[in-house]
């Protein structure tokens, strides 16, 4: 029976780094919400993301050796083994074949760039709605999509200075969106 | 040191969010561990970022948990193959054997099973990785034939080398030139390819090739939008003058 119902941020990685299993389950009670947030942003559908969620935990707790709480907090420490799931579950050839049923831009365009705020978004892409649409394009190709910036550089055909630049300044304008 | 400038660039939230390189990462890291004002923007970012995930968390499905912790279970503990066979009859010995045989056979077989089945995830893994890889590839060739500034030539094998295919991309506006690599065989040590445009009926030096798991890659030269063709050629490592080609010409395109 585990008597303690709640552990400091500090407690919780000493417990989880013992692979202490009480630890954990309370990780997944705690955190399995928002990280599926952070994957359903990227993956839309619902029992994708809850397998690619599934796969998240089961990284986390053979990495958790190697989170250095120097380096970032716990949160976003999963926040990006969640998104790198995210991504690589989206680029995977099941997630393709999948997909391919579904209209994409026959104008070359990249599959699911965002040309405008969704009705049914939540998280952080609803907060992208709220920015100068090629800002958004490439948050999105970037954050969301895990495209690398050489690569939006010669798909929208940007010197790759101009994609890092402008990319920064959409992150800050996020930043300032959601740090109320 | 102008930290609210540093602050102010973007690269926290870029560092934070996963979008930052490795170089970059490095950066951030030794300005964090040297400017406390820096760590507190990261810090006060990362809270604000895990806030607004909480706020937005989407219920898992049931079931998630528990498959988890099977899945974990299983990595943990090394599977134990116990076989206790009491023969019915006394006398009947062979039939003892036979069920140890049995036994041991059926161990034997799960263990198998299991090996087999490690190496078909294994390689399920490699199969998936190259299929992103080439899908990658697939992209970026998309991307540069649908630019209508880009030409494109085949560069097809020579008697030296006649199994050898590769192609150039080259963009008549922005200089860059592409060099995607259907097939060219791995040089010896000592030799090393070199790819060459013509110009004028004479070859120019583009740069040398390394042959990486990156079958397409990207050459800047300034003369090249003029190029009326281009060759590879199989060249000696670490030869002085680059300029002139000296060895065999293993693909070129039509002139």
């Amino acid at each position: 029976m585990n008597l303690k119902t709640t552990y400091s941020e500090e407690e919780l990685v000493y417990l989880l780094q013992q692979r202490n299993e009480n630890a954990f389950s309370y990780l997944y009670d705690n955190y399995s919400g928002a990280l599926l947030g952070i994957v359903n942003g990227i993956i839309p559908d619902k029992e994708i993301a809850n397998d690619v969620l599934q796969n998240v935990f089961v990284n986390i707790w053979r990495k958790i050796a190697s989170y250095d709480p120097s380096k970032g907090r716990l949160f976003t420490w999963m926040l990006n083994i969640a998104r790198n799931a995210a991504i690589d579950e989206l680029r995977s050839k099941g997630y393709r074949d999948a997909q391919k049923n579904q209209p994409i831009g026959e104008s070359g365009e990249v599959a699911g760039a965002v040309t405008g705020p969704a009705v049914d978004d939540v998280g952080l892409k609803k907060v992208l709605g709220n920015l100068k649409s090629d800002l958004r394009v490439l948050v999105d190709m970037s954050y969301f999509q895990g495209f690398t910036h050489e690569e939006i550089s010669r798909a929208l055909n940007i010197p790759l200075g101009t994609v890092k630049t402008r990319i920064r300044s959409a992150l800050l304008q996020l930043r300032t969106m959601i740090q109320t | 040191m102008n930290t609210q400038e540093y602050i102010q660039s973007g690269i926290l939230e870029s560092y934070v969010l996963g979008l930052a390189s490795d170089e970059e990462r490095r950066e951030v890291e030794d300005m964090c561990a040297r400017y406390p004002e820096i760590l507190q923007s990261r810090l006060d970012f990362e809270k604000a970022l895990e806030e607004q995930a909480f706020a937005n968390a989407v219920q898992p499905a049931p079931n998630v948990k528990a498959n988890m912790l099977a899945l974990i279970a299983n990595e943990t503990e090394a599977p134990s193959i116990t076989a206790k066979e009491e023969a019915p009859v006394k006398k009947m010995y062979w039939l003892r054997y036979a069920a140890a045989a049995c036994a041991i056979l059926l161990a034997g077989s799960v263990y198998y099973n299991i090996v087999l089945s490690d190496r078909n995830k294994a390689l399920r893994k490699e199969y998936d990785d190259s299929v992103t890889a080439l899908n990658n590839i697939k992209e970026d060739i998309q991307v540069l034939q649908q630019n209508n500034n880009v030409k494109m030539a085949a560069l097809n094998g020579t008697p030296a080398s006649p199994q050898s295919f590769t192609t150039v991309y080259w963009d008549t506006t922005s200089h860059d030139v592409y060099l995607l690599i259907n097939n060219l065989p791995k040089p010896a040590s000592d030799k090393q390819y070199q790819l060459w445009a013509f110009l004028d009926g004479k070859p120019v030096d583009m740069g040398l090739i390394e042959i990486t798991d990156k079958p397409l890659q990207l050459y800047k030269c300034n003369k090249a939008q003029n190029a009326q063709g281009f060759a590879i050629t199989l060249e000696k490592r670490g030869r002085e003058d680059v300029s002139v080609p000296g060895g065999d010409v293993m693909v070129v395109s039509k002139l």
